[in-house]
């Protein structure tokens, strides 16, 4: 280290650092936006080729060619008539609202229940949905298939959506962490106004969680479209209640179905949310980060 | 909280008393409303799984007929007989032992790769993070037919290059890796945390670490991954944990890249795990057992078996943290 | 408060709205109505061929007034145990996959037909030797065959010509020799045109448990004890290695390259109807999509060649089919029952759905039925239906469980990874008993 500044408080006007320094650090900085640059024509490479198949004729998408030549719109048009697309994104739109609908009405009392009332056994509940979890789905599939088929609800979109009312262990610890650092004298000022602590949640509460609440929206709609496995195990044997994503991996094996047309429905299938994403940035980035660093 | 205060100045110890207990059993009746649809869940839905899981994992059950109790004997098949749960575990074995730590090491560097842009760091951004926010079965979709040894783009422009490209999905040693660099093409969810993390390193400890003449990659070493330490602990957690769960790239993956054409209903042919088992992780196994040829009760013991193992991990995970983690104030 | 709770009754109403759409989707029971009964039937077919089906059973409303038939497709066998589980069954079901019928029958899933076949006088031995086979476990018979699929032989005769070829082969080192003559290479050493593709898992020919090839050597899977015998029958030791050998010839990779690029099974761009293929072996539908897709391809059929060791099982073929049945807790089973005798014993309504769906009908005298639609390329797999040494894979009480266990094996030998192959048969042997015993929970079937 030749010449450095002195890290003192009051060193806000710094000395340039020497020009052999100041090369380096520009040859670094060109480095790094280098790989940048790269990386992110590898990250974006995948979507290109899925485009670009999407647009070529059945034996194009079969051969070495990766320019389509010539570009056949009709794809778009195409992947509607051979598969019931349509119907599929209503069964997904239906799971995924209703359940994060009740996911939002279930879990935010909960999680107001475990932050801002003290109550004997609160931490015990607390770590019981911790538990839960971690607990992997997989390994309460068995029985709770038998419960459903028991009650003749297997084969529809019932499963799916009914135990998103009762609780997700995800969105209640993400909204309790955010609720604990609501400032006391918010609730203190309306309950001096003589607001019941029901009245407090639903007002101001919610008012002040708004973040939070739509991270956890937009995470379990997010996670609801993109769900393959419960609607495997539940409707894989009743098509007319097919989401999105088994239409889309069962696409293939339709009769007569070719890759071009299956990267069309690919594309169609990642549009919606790439689409909201776009729409809600900053909501999806906090969320993300909420559950990172508060986590 | 909820507390009536005693008008008078003078403390009327009885009424004050009643006037506790009433509102302490209002409040109680308060947190039954708020926690009733978790606690009905939470037995519903986590609880009798459980418990019902570990009955059937000691009974013969198909669905068609009351369970038979057979005792330890899916467990003793599970443990010495079934060949292919062998497979199963070092698949998954290696899903966390490999692709895991591989995802946690590429968001991380990416993330750092980003902190220290000046330019277009939102761009950027959303680039990294596209990827992430694709369901699954399209992104498995769409890496099955661009890895496609004879006629995908990536062994296209490998030919070009002179390189004969390997077979991909096709093949039982690149299949998992062909799923670790789908997996890598989806970190954006651990990079954007990895990110937020690495921005919040407070400046000074850096420039203290210059002075004592540390080079950048003792920095990164003594500064950067310590004070980020709970992040990777989180990553790590949630890694292993979808890690033991990973179901759905493999199951469309094997689907696919098996190319058999199944009319609905033809069950005659089994594509799971396709190439030659490389691609029956633990839970496929599980789902096969249980939902194609419906021996729940084998499934069952599976899926116990399983929790006991994701419980451990994640136990002995957490536990070992405390060595390597540090809480810096209150990050956490 | 009163906005938690408007909010609480909303969620109620939408939960119930919910639950009510979710339970319709689940097909209806037969309900016994005042005037004609409806009874509903299951089956697997969809599209065309669904049509076709629903055609066949019009008939069958128009002859019989009191009953009305509702007929739907798409099944699978999923959906089947389903519904027998929750109690809300359909009349009549039918499933593709006719290995199941050991667990249907060992369960009680689907009813004992026993006592209906006497009442009505019915001969078992009107349906063909294999078909009884595969509708029947341990002597329990809860299923009836309802058409059947039929592997055979077709090459192309351009090529053949062209390569100086008359007749198809007979045997299989004629074939491996036909195969070499036939293909052709790229100038970078890819495959062009594969004379025959052996790989396991390309088209439906090449099932990966090797069961289109078991006839074609007379591989026996298990001895008169029930335990199975792979490791002690010869044929799969010889079938195996022919294979093998065969993949090799190509290049395993090559192979692979070749698989990849080829198209769809079910496309229009099949390998063989492109003359990407010269050689292959393949169901009896077949015929029905090459006349569709491809009716100019010149091209014949035959059985599929047999072992050099064993040139008397020529003629024969692998045999699976669809298998009907009334499932339990069925409370019009006379009904039931009637459709069920008319659709798997009348000769007419077989035959015309055998023209619709161009699957093999299942009974004797409906294989020689005027009704059929005559057809040269088709003709050559009735008559591999009708050979007696056609036949199906094993029936267990844990369906083709042990399938997947020899597919494990036989892909990974395939692939040069299986080691030696005795020993790994004598290890597959073992596994394919202890999985059997495993389903059947102690043994007692």
């Amino acid at each position: 280290m030749s010449s450095a500044t002195v890290p003192a408080a009051t060193a806000l006007t710094r000395r340039k650092p020497p020009a052999a320094v100041r090369r380096r650090r520009f040859l670094l900085a060109v480095a790094n936006h280098s790989l940048l640059i790269v990386a992110a024509i590898a990250f974006l490479a995948p979507f290109v080729f899925i485009a670009l198949t999407a647009l070529m004729t059945n034996s194009q998408a079969l051969s070495s060619h990766i320019w389509p030549h010539p570009f056949r719109w009709q794809n778009f048009v195409d992947v509607f008539h051979q598969a019931p697309i349509w119907r599929w994104a209503l069964n997904t739109m239906i799971y995924a609202c209703l359940a994060t609908l009740g996911v939002l009405v279930s879990s935010i009392p909960v999680a107001y229940a475990l932050s801002r009332i003290r109550w004997r056994g609160r931490n015990v509940a607390f770590g019981l949905v911790l538990i839960a979890l971690m607990l992997p789905p997989v390994v309460s599939v068995v029985p709770l298939y038998v419960m459903w088929a028991k009650l003749g609800l297997v084969g529809g979109l019932g499963p799916l959506i009914i135990p998103n009312w009762f609780g997700d262990a995800f969105s209640i610890f993400l909204l309790r962490q955010f609720f604990m650092t609501i400032p006391e004298e918010y609730l203190d000022a309306a309950r001096v106004d003589g607001c019941g602590e029901l009245r407090i949640l639903g007002t101001v509460v919610l008012r002040l969680a708004k973040p939070a609440i739509a991270a956890v929206a937009l995470f379990s709609f997010l996670y609801t479209f993109n769900d393959f496995f419960l609607p495997l195990l539940y409707t894989r044997e009743n098509p007319s209640s097919w989401v999105l994503q088994i239409g889309l991996s069962e696409f293939r094996s339709l009769h007569q179905v070719q890759w071009n047309l299956t990267m069309a429905a690919t594309l169609l299938v990642m549009a919606p949310v790439i689409i909201v994403f776009f729409l809600a940035q900053k909501a999806f980035v906090e969320g993300v980060t909420l559950t990172g660093v508060k986590g | 909280m909820t507390e009536i205060t005693v008008p008078a100045a003078r403390a009327q110890p009885v009424d004050r008393t009643r006037a506790k207990r009433k509102a302490a059993w209002r409040r109680r009746r308060l947190v039954l409303l708020l926690m009733a649809p978790w606690l009905i869940g939470f037995s519903v839905f986590f609880g009798y799984p459980l418990v019902m899981s570990v009955y059937l994992s000691f009974t013969h059950y198909d669905l068609l007929s009351s369970p038979k109790w057979i005792g330890t004997a899916n467990y003793r098949y599970l443990f010495t007989q079934d060949s292919q749960v062998g497979g199963a575990v070092k698949n998954t074995l290696w899903i966390i032992a490999v692709m895991v730590p591989l995802q946690v090491i590429f968001a991380f560097g990416v993330a750092t790769m980003l902190a220290r842009a000046r330019r277009g760091v939102g761009f950027f951004r959303t680039i990294f993070y596209l990827p992430a926010l694709a369901p699954p079965v399209a992104a498995t979709l769409a890496f099955v037919y661009i890895l496609n040894p004879a006629t995908g783009p990536v062994n296209i422009l490998l030919q070009h290059l002179g390189i004969d490209g390997p077979l991909w999905f096709q093949s039982p040693g690149w299949s998992k890796p062909s799923l670790t660099i789908l997996g890598l093409w989806g970190v954006g969810n651990i990079m954007i945390i990895f990110l937020a993390a690495v921005l919040d390193v407070p400046r000074h400890l850096y420039e203290s670490a210059e002075l004592d003449g540390a080079g950048p990659f003792q920095r990164m070493r003594w500064v950067t991954l310590p004070t980020i330490s709970p992040v990777i602990l989180f990553s790590v957690v949630i890694g292993v944990i979808a890690g033991l769960q990973y179901f759905t790239q493999a199951y469309v993956a094997a689907n696919v890249a098996s190319g058999q054409a199944s009319q609905a209903g033809d069950q005659t042919v089994n594509n799971l795990g396709y190439p030659e088992a490389s691609t029956l992780f633990y839970p496929v196994l599980l789902y096969q057992h249980g939902f194609r040829y419906f021996n729940m009760g084998y499934a069952s013991a599976m899926s116990v078996m399983l929790l006991l193992v994701a419980f451990t991990v994640t136990v002995l995970i957490i536990r070992n943290s405390r060595r390597w983690v540090h809480y810096v104030g209150a990050a956490k | 408060m009163r906005r938690v709770g408007i909010g609480l009754l909303v969620a109620l109403v939408l939960g119930a709205a919910v639950i009510a759409a979710t339970a319709r989707t689940t097909a209806n029971a037969g309900t016994s109505a005042a005037k004609a009964k409806n009874i509903t039937i299951w089956v697997g077919w969809s599209a065309a061929e669904l049509k076709a089906f629903k055609g066949v059973v019009a008939e069958y409303d128009r002859k019989h007034s009191d009953v009305t038939v509702k007929v739907v497709g798409g099944i699978n066998d999923d959906k089947i145990t389903a519904a027998i589980r929750s109690g809300k069954v359909p009349d009549v079901v039918s499933s593709f996959t006719s290995a199941n019928v050991g667990s249907y029958c060992n369960s009680g899933a689907w009813i004992d037909l026993k006592p209906f076949l006497s009442k009505d006088k019915i001969d078992v031995n009107m349906f063909p030797k294999t078909s009884q086979y595969y509708t029947q476990y341990k002597g329990k018979r809860c299923a009836l065959p309802l058409l059947a699929d039929v592997y055979g032989f077709y090459y192309n005769k351009k090529m053949f010509k062209a390569a100086g070829l008359t007749s198809p082969p007979k045997t299989m080192s004629q074939l491996t020799a036909y195969a070499k003559k036939l293909t052709k290479k790229n100038s970078d050493g890819s495959i062009k045109v594969a004379g025959y593709n052996p790989f396991l898992g390309f088209y439906a020919g090449n099932a990966p448990d090797l069961s289109a090839y078991a006839p074609l050597f007379g591989a026996k899977y298990v001895d008169g004890g029930g335990k199975s015998m792979i490791s002690r029958d010869p044929a799969w030791n010889r079938m195996m290695k022919w294979q093998k050998s065969l993949v090799d010839w190509y290049g395993y990779k090559k192979l692979q390259k070749f698989n990849a690029g080829a198209a769809d099974e079910f496309s229009a761009s099949h390998a063989f109807e492109i003359g990407k293929l010269a050689m292959m072996i393949d169901g009896e539908w077949r015929v029905a999509f090459i006349g569709r897709e491809h009716p100019s391809l010149d091209y014949g059929t035959a059985p599929a060649p047999v072992d050099d060791a064993h040139p008397e099982l020529y003629g024969a073929g692998y045999v699976n089919g669809t298998i009907i049945g009334i499932p339990k807790g069925v409370k019009n089973k006379d009904e039931a029952w009637a459709l069920v005798k008319y659709l798997t014993t009348d000769s007419h309504a077989l035959a015309i759905f055998s023209n619709g769906v161009r699957n093999v009908p299942t009974t004797k005298a409906s294989l020689s039925s005027k009704d059929i639609k005559p057809d040269a390329h088709f003709k050559t797999f009735l008559k591999i239906f009708a050979n007696p040494n056609s036949k199906t894979t094993p029936i267990t009480a844990a369906g083709n469980a042990y399938g997947s266990l020899i597919q494990a094996f036989a892909v990974k030998y395939q692939a040069g990874h299986g080691g030696d192959l005795s020993g790994g048969l004598k290890k597959l042997d073992k596994q394919i008993d202890a999985q059997l015993k495993q389903a059947q929970a102690g043994g007692v079937p």
